[in-house]
């Protein structure tokens, strides 16, 4: 027996009304289903304790979306790593007429909550962490010590292995060596090695942070460049203190230009490089500085930059260019590139079409190759960014916009890198330079690595399929990240190579070794030991939800590109029908065929499905970049983050005050339908991403007033900057917002909408539950799963 | 030599000719040995040449001006060209025109004479607004391209001396700056908010489109200049009202009056550090000189068409990145040498040459001039820079070092105004007619053929031929070209009496002067034909033996660059011996008999030392110094390019005024200074017993007034010369039995040597050489001109 106690066969499913969906009446059985009754999302207030193991058994951990504290009693916090079914299927038949994925989530660095104990740090010295000598996998609780401890047996891949002269302890009665609870090795799913030479090819590198900045004509004019500088200067204060710490800035548009920051020179000294068909570093040195020698050069440089080009005429923008100079300036060190692009890169290397105008006439003409405009339409960024990655160069692309820049193609080079995309469209002077610096921001002081490789390993049985996030993958079996934060997580897939015993566990293990922000190199090795079941109802019963859907978003993602769009909803139709119909064929054969039963675990899985076919990135009618930023972000979304993207939160805010004495800052969670919005209402909605709020047409002038000082629905600003005003409704909503960025690790794009606009049908382009163009509504999808399940079960 | 100092043998036309009396016929041509040369100085400055304000009269057929050796008829207001014998009518305003009212370019004494010129006159579509007074002419235009591979003491030897050159700059003068290293920095002085440098690899052969398109600068023109960044600092500058002569040109961003820029270079000048690429040990420095200059000329290109433009190259080694790479960069290997270059053991050689023509033809296309200021220990390529800057007409000076005063005087030199001037001129060139039957082979010296063809253009080419019309983009003062002349192959004497006596030759130099100023100089000279089958005598008298010594020296070194196994000795030798044959006065085979004619007395030793100095001895210098040494003997007048094949020598003593001295070992004396003036350095030696006194401080002492000023004059002597000279040369002072001895001892005529010392009386000196002396030179010479 493992983990879960039998839940009572009536709570591990959620029926939905007898009457539902009988068949030859579907209309009528889609108006007997009682909407309030169908399943939602309840998200839980109070805080989970979790702990990890309980009893010698994996506890499943609690809903990724939920407030929760983890104590590490052997399997690393669910934060690091979680698997799609908390009981892992002993044979691979099972597991596929389960319909269920599995996949683990991993997430290296993610924040541990303040109340959690940190990753505890192990120094074994110049030998470094003790590794099985066969699989090399590292030391962990699950490894069993024998013979009096002088050897011990390696979960990952059953070989006995002697233990170290120096790290023998002998066994205590119940068989654990007596040291085991005081090493974090034996007693912690996450521990943090200190790692010894023989994991160093060079000295860990430096931080280097470079800024590269489009200066061309249009950025110029939209304030990009302008919002650009005054983000960096801003966040020069923030980068780690100290002689490692190095930075670099260069300009670009028809041409690059790099400043040489060196503190005896009088002032910054600007080296053009002219050639962007084949370019070259203006300076062996000097073009990296450290922070401390250059501090000042840099202030005065970055407030000069958008006075110094404000009469620039050049519409021409080197982006793949100028990347690759800046390349080449950090190619010794590596590090990160922050490049701010607001332009589509047009001329040199690896200048790109507008191709969405030819997009555009294909879609209307019906063009069943849509979907190559989500692909990367150059090969020379492939190539780069694979060299980029060789050198430890990580880049992120902020991309400042008004206009179609080929995300696809650009989000090649901070996909390959460990990097990522912002994207701040349209861009707006006025309301995105206080996103763009908070993003910065993020982007530099949350926890990061540099220089990080990475590994999973599976005990005997299974093992790895694919990995899947933002990395370059040159061997098989590792991913190499040259940068890593708390925010990217890397979906990896598992399959079976062969039979697992019923009663056993099956241990996973992350290393990812990495360089500190500080200059030190450490392993980060995460153990997750779970139980192997051959009864398929313990697979639903310890199904994940979270994991799962976060599974089906990446998948979907990494879809879109390279197959026609009808066939990818179809596919993740299918993928939820099939998992219920394999749920009501095997496990839920004594209720009536009339009913369309749910797995508990995954009731919500109909509402989540619904809520991908209709998302961005499985609509035609957004734009292309939009629908490329789409399938980038989810490409490294953490769990936590994957079901609000798709499906977001919305709640009321025009009568925040009314709630007084609840203690939770965010108001009750609203059902993602038209029916729940009135017209006198305030509503919030946000997916981590984006935050829109939808102004009834008939709100009260005072509360109007009191949020926004603005008299009526009228003088609702296009370009929206929260303010906080002197008022408890103000302060309220200020500080809903401030606690949705805290838990989205996101500072939001704000938006005001309102009816009859754009803003407005935006918004309602959110009510997932709604029928609209883009699907069927809640209650008809339900249907029609159902009709779909009782068609194949009879058939 | 003291007869040949003491007048001005050039006279007004700044003309030297080797032979002053023609012979008739090519064969009789051939006969005297001496080719038909001219050696002329197309601009040098004559206080009696008069300045017409007006455009010249051309011959309607020919194209010639008229001079006054035509033939005019007052009454019919007609004149009959020399050249061509073409009857022209005077225009309306010569009507006043009488024998008693003629105007200037007929007076018989102004043979030569200068006509300013409105200006423009090449350009295709001439402003006919050119009286404009706005229509100032164009400044000139200075780039300066700085090696920064060196070690922080040179740098700082020639950041001052730039400082100094920039002070120096006429204030309307435009400037640009090039530094280069492993890469080139071209610096944007237009650029206000910080300091700008367009940054070009250094190993990458760029295109003048490539450099144009890159800068802003490219065929679009202002437009795509206006649309970049840097228009801002142009813009700014036009906005000040600044007059310049390139309206709406982005090259304004790059290019700046002097005075406007002299505070951006000096600070600029100030953080300019030397390379900072890493130089891996046992590697030379990543110089990447070739590039530096096509971009410098590819910038230059974006000026209009008739700027005067010069590209002041300052080099302190070798080129070994990129086009034009003469040295690989790893040191074990050396720089190539004369050797290498016989045995074809010089791989980077042709390529490097071909490259540097190529730009040659960039720059004399555009009209620029490319002066190379080289100093280093070792060679920097000077010999494979060569075509470059001859073509141009630029200047070169080579040093060891940017402190020593080789290159500081001189550079300082190039900037002065006044007396000192060099008188730097651009844009010049030279057409030449000349009489019927006279065919021009080339010119050797610092200009480009044209490929103007016509009648008078020979079958042989020597030098730069093909033409009848030379570019020299830069010119100065002291330019000197040597001209050949062949005769035609027809023979004449069937029709004596209908034929002219005289010959008639006519250079036409239009030129641009420093203040921007079109001229025009025109020089027609006449001299006679003599039927020399009929009588030697006359051809004897017109021999003029100095200049056909440089003419000689010229053609060695010409025939040694080009010509393929070509042995100079061999060459001269034969040549003196047919020259003695035909014009010594001897009885066949009696060496006792010989004896020559005073017009060709002196000519044997010339050629004696010709045969001894370094522009036939190659094996002693580097190919650097070699190709140094050619260049300036061919722009050089021909009293100076004798200085450099016969020195001069002048003793100072005690009994006597300070006297030329014999060009030989026996004129040292312990008692005795003796100045050497090898035009390349100055060698002033003190004798054994001077050096002595001097060293015992006798000179500081009131009773030995008179040694102090004997110490005293050579230096003063020295001094003068010095002073007239660009380059500046090199002043070696050096004692009898010093080191530095060597400078003098290598000039002298070996007369004692260690075979012959004993003979030798107290105090001389003795060389330590197995050359032959000149008395044995003349033995053998005696004996071989006289063989029948």
């Amino acid at each position: 027996m493992f983990g879960m106690p039998p839940p009572l066969p009536n709570q591990s499913m959620t029926s939905v009304s007898p009457a539902v969906g009988q068949i030859g009446a579907p209309v009528a059985g889609a108006s007997k289903i009682d909407p309030n009754q169908i399943p939602r999302p309840i998200p839980g207030s109070s805080v989970i304790l979790h702990e990890t193991r309980q009893g010698n058994q994996a506890n499943p951990p609690p809903p990724a979306t939920s407030d929760y504290i983890v104590r590490d009693t052997g399997n690393c916090s669910p934060r690091y790593m979680r698997c799609t079914i908390n009981q892992i299927p002993c044979t691979d038949d099972l597991l596929t007429t389960s319909g269920m994925q599995l996949a683990l989530m991993v997430q290296p660095l993610a924040i541990p909550h303040p109340s959690e104990e940190t990753v505890q740090v192990v120094d074994f010295g110049e030998s470094g962490p003790v590794r099985c000598s066969r699989c090399k996998g590292y030391i962990n609780p699950f490894m069993k010590f024998i013979d009096q401890g002088r050897r011990f047996i390696c979960n990952f891949c059953g070989f006995t292995d002697e233990t170290p002269r120096e790290y023998h302890c002998n066994l205590g009665p119940d068989g654990r060596r007596r040291d085991a609870d005081e090493r974090p090795e034996l007693c912690r799913g996450t521990v943090e090695f200190v790692a010894s030479r023989e994991y160093m090819v060079r000295d860990p590198m430096p931080a280097v942070y470079f800024f590269l900045i489009d200066v061309s004509m249009n950025a110029i004019q939209i304030g990009a460049t302008a919002a650009a500088c005054g983000a960096i200067n801003q966040v020069i204060a923030d980068l780690p203190e100290g002689p490692r710490t190095m930075v670099g800035i260069a300009t670009f548009d028809s041409t690059i230009h790099f400043y040489n920051l060196k503190r005896a020179l009088q002032q910054p000294l600007m080296l053009v490089v002219p050639d962007v068909q084949d370019v070259y570093t203006p300076l062996q040195t000097d073009v990296v500085v450290q922070l401390s020698e250059c501090r000042q050069h840099l202030e005065l440089l970055l407030e000069s930059i958008p006075t110094m080009f404000l009469e620039n005429r050049t519409a021409e923008s080197a982006f793949g260019a100028a990347t690759k100079a800046a390349f080449m300036a950090m190619k010794g060190t590596g590090g990160r590139l922050l490049v701010f692009q607001s332009v589509l890169p047009s001329i040199g290397i690896g200048a790109l079409s507008a191709r969405e105008a030819e997009g555009r006439t294909h879609l209307s003409a019906g063009e069943k190759e849509a979907h190559k405009l989500l692909q990367s339409a150059d090969e020379t960024l492939k190539a780069m960014a694979i060299e980029f990655a060789e050198y430890q160069v990580c880049v992120d692309v902020f991309i400042t916009t008004q206009t179609y820049v080929d995300i696809a193609s650009i989000a090649v080079i901070p996909r390959t890198t460990g990097g990522q995309v912002y994207y701040y469209y349209p861009f707006s002077a006025v309301s995105d330079p206080a996103k763009l610096y908070n993003d910065l921001r993020w982007n530099v002081t949350r926890p990061q690595g540099f220089e990080a490789v990475m590994r999973v390993r599976c005990s005997q049985g299974i093992q790895v399929l694919e990995y899947d996030g933002n990395f370059c993958k040159r061997m098989p079996t590792d991913v190499d990240l040259p940068g890593i934060d708390c925010d990217k997580t890397i979906m990896v897939t598992l399959k079976h190579d062969d039979k697992l015993k019923d009663g056993s566990e099956c241990a996973f293990q992350c290393a990812l070794l990495y360089t500190t922000v500080n200059g030190q190199r450490r392993i980060r090795v995460t153990t997750l030991s779970l139980p192997c079941t051959s009864i398929l109802s313990n697979l639903f019963r310890s199904a994940d939800l979270d994991t799962q859907f976060a599974c089906f978003l990446k998948q979907a993602a990494s879809e879109i590109p390279s197959r026609p769009l009808l066939l990818v909803k179809d596919r993740m139709t299918n993928l939820c029908i099939n998992i219920l119909l394999s749920y009501r064929k095997f496990c839920a054969t004594v209720t009536s065929s009339g009913q369309l039963i749910l797995p508990e675990a995954l009731k919500l899985l109909p509402l989540y499905t619904l809520a991908l076919i209709k998302s961005k990135g499985l609509r035609t009618d957004g734009r292309i970049d939009e629908r490329s930023f789409w399938i980038n972000y989810l490409s490294s979304i953490s769990t936590p983050l994957a079901i609000p993207f798709v499906h977001p939160r919305m709640v009321a805010i025009h009568d925040l005050n009314s709630k007084e004495g609840d203690q939770s800052l965010i108001p009750p969670v609203i059902s993602l339908s038209t029916e729940h919005v009135n017209d006198g209402g305030i509503y919030l909605l946000e997916n981590g991403e984006d935050c829109l709020i939808y102004i009834g047409n008939s709100v009260d002038s005072d509360i109007l007033r009191q949020l926004f000082c603005i008299s009526s629905v009228d003088e609702i600003p296009a370009q929206f900057v929260l303010q906080q005003y002197d008022n408890p409704l103000s302060k309220k909503l200020n500080d809903l917002v401030n606690e949705i960025r805290r838990q989205r690790c996101s500072y939001l794009r704000l938006k005001l909408c309102k009816k009859g606009d754009p803003s407005g049908m935006l918004f309602f382009s959110y009510m997932i539950e709604d029928k609209s163009s883009s699907g069927l509504s809640y209650v008809e999808f339900l249907v029609h799963v159902h009709r779909q399940i009782q068609l194949k079960m009879s058939s | 030599m003291s007869e040949m100092a003491n007048t001005d043998p050039e006279g007004i036309d700044g003309v030297r000719m080797s032979w002053n009396v023609w012979p008739r016929t090519k064969v009789e041509a051939s006969k005297c040995v001496i080719p038909l040369a001219a050696s002329i100085s197309p601009i040098r400055p004559h206080p009696d040449i008069p300045t017409l304000p007006y455009a010249p009269l051309r011959c309607k057929t020919c194209a010639s001006v008229l001079n006054p050796y035509a033939r005019v008829d007052f009454a019919a207001k007609i004149w009959i060209c020399p050249f061509c014998y073409q009857r022209n009518h005077f225009p309306p305003h010569y009507s006043m025109i009488s024998d008693t009212n003629l105007p200037g370019e007929l007076y018989a004494q102004y043979t030569t004479v200068q006509y300013t010129l409105p200006l423009s006159p090449h350009n295709p579509n001439p402003n006919p607004n050119f009286n404009d007074p706005s229509m100032a002419p164009p400044p000139p235009v200075f780039v300066f391209v700085l090696d920064t591979c060196m070690i922080e003491e040179e740098m700082g030897y020639v950041k001052s001396a730039l400082r100094r050159a920039i002070g120096l700059l006429p204030e309307n003068a435009l400037v640009g700056f090039v530094s280069f290293g492993t890469q080139v920095q071209v610096h944007e002085l237009g650029f206000s908010d910080m300091s700008k440098v367009y940054v070009f690899r250094g190993s990458k052969d760029v295109t003048k489109d490539q450099i144009l398109e890159q800068l802003g600068l490219g065929s679009s023109g202002g437009v795509s200049a206006r649309r970049s960044v840097g228009a801002i600092g142009a813009a700014a500058y036009q906005k000040g009202g600044i007059p310049n002569g390139f309206p709406g040109s982005g090259v304004t961003r790059f290019l700046l009056p002097a005075s406007d820029c002299e505070y951006t270079l000096n600070a600029l000048l100030d953080e300019l550090q030397t390379d900072q690429w890493p130089v891996p040990p046992g590697t030379r420095a990543s110089r990447c000189t070739g590039v530096a200059l096509s971009v410098a000329a590819g910038l230059l290109g974006a000026c209009s068409t008739g700027t005067g433009a010069r590209i002041i190259a300052l080099v302190g080694g070798p080129c070994t990145e990129g086009p034009g790479t003469i040295v690989s960069k790893d040191q074990s290997e050396p720089v190539r040498s004369h050797k290498d270059l016989d045995k074809d053991a010089a791989p980077y050689f042709k390529k490097a040459v071909k490259f540097y023509e190529n730009l040659a033809n960039q720059l004399v296309s555009q009209g620029h001039v490319l002066d190379l200021f080289a100093s280093a220990l070792d060679q920097v390529g000077v010999a494979e820079m060569k075509v470059a800057v001859e073509k141009t007409g630029g200047l070169v000076v080579l040093a060891e070092s940017f402190g020593h005063s080789v290159f500081k005087d001189s550079f300082k030199r190039v900037f002065e105004e006044g007396e000192q001037s060099l008188g730097l001129c651009f844009n010049g060139t030279l057409e030449i007619n000349c009489s019927k039957d006279i065919k021009i082979q080339g010119i050797i010296g610092p200009c480009t053929s044209l490929e103007k063809k016509g009648p008078a253009v020979a079958d042989t080419t020597i030098g730069e031929g093909g033409t009848t019309a030379w570019k020299l983009c830069g010119l100065d003062k002291s330019t000197c070209l040597t001209v050949f002349f062949d005769l035609s192959s027809s023979d004449r004497s069937n029709t004596p009496g209908t034929v002219n006596p005289q010959l008639y030759l006519q250079f036409l130099t239009s030129y641009q002067n420093p203040e921007g100023q079109l001229m025009l100089r025109v020089t027609t000279i006449s001299r006679t034909w003599i039927d020399s089958a009929v009588s030697s005598e006359e051809l004897v008298q017109g021999f003029d033996q100095e200049t056909a010594a440089v003419v000689m020296a010229r053609l060695t070194s010409l025939k040694m660059e080009i010509e393929e196994g070509f042995d100079a000795t061999r060459w001269l030798d034969r040549s003196l011996i047919r020259l003695c044959s035909k014009f010594g006065d001897y009885r066949k085979d009696d060496p006792a008999s010989f004896q020559l004619n005073p017009s060709f007395s002196l000519f044997p030793q010339f050629m004696f030392n010709l045969r001894r100095s370094q522009f036939v001895q190659v094996f002693n210098n580097s190919p650097d110094e070699t190709a140094y040494f050619r260049m300036l003997l061919n722009r050089e007048n021909i009293a100076n390019a004798a200085v450099m094949i016969q020195p001069s020598l002048i003793s100072y003593s005690f009994n006597s005024l300070p006297a030329p001295a014999l060009l030989d070992v026996a004129s040292i004396a312990a008692d005795r200074i003796l100045l050497l003036d090898s035009y390349f350095s100055v060698v002033i030696f003190h004798g054994m017993q001077i050096a002595q006194w001097r060293n015992a401080g006798y000179h500081n002492q009131p009773e030995h007034m008179a040694f102090a000023q004997l110490l005293q004059a050579p230096g003063d002597d020295a001094q003068m010369i010095t002073r007239e000279r660009f380059p500046v040369p090199r002043l070696v002072v050096c004692d009898q039995h010093g080191s530095q001895a060597r400078f003098l001892l290598a000039k002298l005529n070996p007369s004692a040597t260690y075979n012959n010392a004993h003979e030798m009386a107290a105090g001389s000196d003795v060389i330590f050489t197995d050359d032959v002396s000149l008395q044995v030179f003349f033995e053998h010479l005696q004996r071989l001109a006289v063989q029948s």
